[in-house]
């Protein structure tokens, strides 16, 4: 049975509710914020799951209505959508802006669930083969079961076989060089990332096996090569994790680092074709938008997207998302139906890019300083994208905050990854921990971390590997790292260059953290960190397909090479030349 | 471009021409009618210009914005309130002034959404913004405390505000629970938060085009009487209607 059925404003007020009490109101609370907020429904009904409840929901964008119906997910209701256009049909006429209680409404209602019922009863009957109810088993359930899932395996294959080039030249010990792997058949799954941000414990993942056999393959043949070589790895041998002194090199002057420099934007783009949409909109005053007019707008608007290099699938669910808000709306007096496209597609992604918390990482330092423990940082992400280079503009920036900083050189896997950054501390005067190779480095980052607890510093920036995000021992090896030292912060670094693969590299590392974690709380990634942004002019789209995939903001931005080219997002920007 | 510059001329000349022919009356009339006209247009614009009439209402999300809002309107929060993804936008005379007989002006009041992902929309706001009224949650303030007083911060240094020194109240919602906070304690631990706040944000000061303002005096830990604008404190609950802080607050800023 239905638990509740709602119907309120957009702007919040509640105008029927069915239970009458309004005493179920933070299922559908935590709906909007983390739902309808975030543009993740691809239609205008959707379906979301929340713990023990489902819940179905409506917009009627002609009125500025919204209707959700809460029931219990084991019992699944297939009348729900059918009993919600019903009930949207009937309100509609009902409906006044100025009055805010229609108790009338609760007799009407009856009558339209006994209906909807009946049609479901009607079409069970006239099935062959019942309904089954779907197994409560651990099959990611979409999140809309309207929407034909698109098969993004062949896009995924196609990047795999992309990113081969783009990778780092590790020869010999290279895992997963040679095939680009099918990725686990299925959907392109948002529902699977809506609910490890909600931390239910998600299924393991079955596939990849095969993965796992080729990578030991791989290293066995390559112990027996190495043998056989005249020593040309030079390289220090480091004992024992001593934190190595300063050594007094010149700091020179650097410049100051630009994230604390604001930057002022203007207003975007003015519709173009003033005369010509004037024209058209004297013509349309009063008319509602329809499916059919939005059709052409949004195909354009959505292939100017994808010349900014957001991600295919993203722009297509963002059009989406967007065309279900407009369907039903009136046109404003003088405004073209483009322009209202824009506007609402500006108004979308804005509030994409919007962080939800708050990205105030100094607030934070300071906070765990009272606590007298050092503010843990981790940097992960694929091969070849920035992380030390990135790690070390970080540590500028906190210097230049009056903070002491330790570098932890976990990254014990790439040769010269450990030099690297001990020229980093060199420069920076600031201590390094670090225990040369060959090392697990999960136990490098614990010990890393007391020995700065020991001598009170007060940020610790741990570098990783980079590995590709269908690896799986190396993804369970980053899993352990960061459930043993639960970081404060642990922040993905993305290029700026990569098109759709960035989706898929989220969705994966958020997966397999959340997968291969032993403990039931999964850590995810909580920032972004968009590297190399000087090297697109305007195609910035991987700055969207990120954040809508992963939900996690952008923290900072490379725009540079040198130590002070690190910068704060700046939301409006970067709308400005999506959508110029 | 030549041709152009040779077509303007003749256009011109024409013009001359045409000009030269009409009666000067009618040439006289014509330029009073359009100077007159150019003289209301100016003057009607400078007076609607003058005062803004805007309440803003803001806080963070599950403070009791959208409540409040109703009780001011119609004097009941009807059947309760969801987060609110849009922003409520009404004129209209206070409900606990609409007994009174004598012509009362009504008040435009906006209710912004408090949600983080909507905070562009309380910046649309704020430029036209009489007074402000920062809804605080009295009841499930100690967790939501850091958040409160950035989102508080963030009001408190935009530049408009500053400028037109446009005062705020802090309203300490639900005060009918019993585990609220007293708004003397609240008022504490919020001074104490955004002193933090103004060491992490304004450590390096050289940012030129910054639409942030100093707060407070430098060397002083933060209070909010040292603000340019007033800040005052008050307490009352939107769902039982204690609202008459804030309605005060409404009339003192907003001519009745």
């Amino acid at each position: 049975m239905l638990e509740e059925l709602l119907i309120f404003t957009r702007g919040g007020l509640i105008l029927w509710a069915l239970s009458g009490g309004g005493a179920q109101a933070s299922p559908v609370d935590a709906l909007i914020r983390s739902g309808l907020l975030e543009e993740r429904p691809a239609d205008g009904a959707g379906f979301s799951l929340d713990g023990k409840r489902a819940l179905n929901w409506a917009f009627d964008n002609g009125l500025g209505l919204v209707f959700v119906a809460v029931y219990r997910r084991v019992l699944r209701l297939l009348y729900v959508d059918d009993l919600l256009a019903a009930v949207r049909a009937e309100f509609a006429r009902v409906y006044n802006p100025k009055r805010t209680s229609y108790d009338g409404f609760g007799d009407v209602f009856r009558q339209l669930h006994l209906e909807a019922q009946a049609r479901a009863d009607e079409m069970n009957k006239f099935k062959q083969a019942p309904i089954k109810p779907r197994p409560p088993s651990p099959v990611p359930v979409p999140l809309s079961h309207n929407d034909v899932p698109k098969v993004p395996g062949d896009d995924g294959g196609n990047d795999g076989e992309s990113q081969q080039g783009g990778s780092d030249g590790e020869s010999g010990k290279e895992e997963n060089s040679g095939d680009p792997e099918p990725k686990d058949g299925g959907a392109f799954n948002l529902g699977i990332l809506h609910r490890l941000r909600i931390k239910v414990i998600p299924t393991k993942d079955i596939n990849n096996v095969n993965g796992n056999k080729n990578n030991n393959k791989g290293r066995k043949k390559n112990k027996e090569k190495e043998g056989t070589h005249r020593k040309l790895d030079f390289s220090d041998p480091v004992d024992g994790g001593k934190v190595t002194d300063h050594v007094v090199v010149k700091k020179g002057v650097q410049g100051q680092s630009q994230v604390d420099t604001d930057e002022n934007v203007g207003d975007g783009p003015k519709a173009e074709g003033w005369f010509s949409s004037v024209f058209q909109s004297i013509a349309g005053g009063n008319t509602v938008i329809g499916k059919s007019d939005l059709q052409p707008t949004l195909k354009a608007l959505k292939d100017r997207l994808m010349t900014k290099k957001v991600a295919e699938e993203i722009a297509e669910k963002l059009c989406e998302s967007v065309a279900a808000s407009l369907e039903g709306k009136k046109l404003g007096s003088f405004t073209s139906i483009s322009s209202t496209v824009q506007a609402a597609m500006e108004e979308a992604i804005l509030r994409i890019l919007t962080p939800g918390r708050s990205i105030d990482i100094l607030r934070d330092v300071y906070a765990a300083k009272e606590r007298e423990r050092p503010y843990v940082i981790v940097f992960v992400g694929v091969n070849g994208v920035g992380k030390s280079t990135n790690l070390a503009k970080v540590a500028y920036w906190l210097l230049q905050h009056d903070l002491s900083v330790t570098l932890a050189a976990c990254d014990t896997f790439r040769s010269g990854a450990v030099e690297q950054l001990r020229t980093h501390a060199r420069r920076l005067q600031i201590p390094i921990f670090e225990k040369g190779y060959e090392r697990d480095p999960a136990v490098v980052a614990k010990q890393a971390i007391q020995e700065a607890t020991r001598t009170k510093s007060d940020v610790v920036l741990v570098d990783t590997a980079g590995r590709m995000q269908d690896n799986e021992p190396l993804m369970r090896a980053l899993s352990k790292l960061i459930n043993v030292n639960s970081p404060d912060l642990v922040v993905f670094v993305g290029e700026a260059l990569v098109g759709n693969d960035a989706v898929d590299q989220l969705t994966q590392f958020n997966q397999k953290l959340a997968d291969l974690s032993a403990v039931p709380a999964a850590r995810l990634i909580d920032g972004i960190l968009l590297s190399k942004f000087d090297t697109v002019d305007d195609k910035v789209g991987a700055a969207l397909s990120m954040v809508y995939v992963s939900g996690a903001p952008i923290m900072f931005v490379g725009c540079g090479q040198s130590y002070t080219d690190l910068k704060k997002l700046n939301v409006k920007s970067i709308v400005n030349t999506l959508l110029k | 471009m030549d041709e152009w510059i040779r077509q303007a001329e003749s256009w011109v000349g024409q013009a001359e021409g045409w000009i030269h022919q009409q009666p000067p009356e009618q040439i006289y009339v014509a330029a009073a009618v359009v100077a007159i006209t150019i003289l209301l247009l100016i003057t009607v614009s400078c007076l609607k210009s003058s005062k803004p009439n805007t309440i803003v209402l803001s806080g963070l999300s599950g403070g009791g914005k959208t409540t409040l809002f109703y009780q001011l309107r119609d004097g009941s929060a009807h059947q309760g309130t969801v987060t609110s993804m849009e922003e409520n936008n009404d004129t209209f005379v206070l409900h606990s002034e609409q007994e009174r007989k004598s012509k009362v002006k009504p008040v435009h009041i906006v209710d912004v959404p408090g949600h983080a992902r909507l905070k562009p929309k309380l910046d649309e706001v704020l430029p036209k913004a009489a007074g402000v009224v920062f809804v605080v949650d009295a009841q499930d303030f100690l967790s939501s405390m850091q958040a409160a007083a950035e989102y508080l911060y963030d009001i408190l240094t935009k530049a408009t505000v500053v400028k037109k020194k446009v005062p705020v109240l802090i309203f300490c919602n639900k005060t009918d629970k019993v585990t609220a906070h007293s708004k003397e304690f609240i008022k504490k631990q919020l001074e104490k938060e955004i002193n933090k706040l103004r060491e992490s944000r304004t450590a390096i000061s050289s940012a030129d085009i910054s639409d942030e303002v100093q707060l407070g005096v430098p060397g002083e830990s933060f209070n909010f009487s040292q603000c340019l604008n007033r800040v005052t404190v008050a307490e009352g609950a939107g769902s039982t209607g204690n609202v008459s802080a804030v309605e005060e607050f409404i009339r003192e800023h907003v001519k009745a």
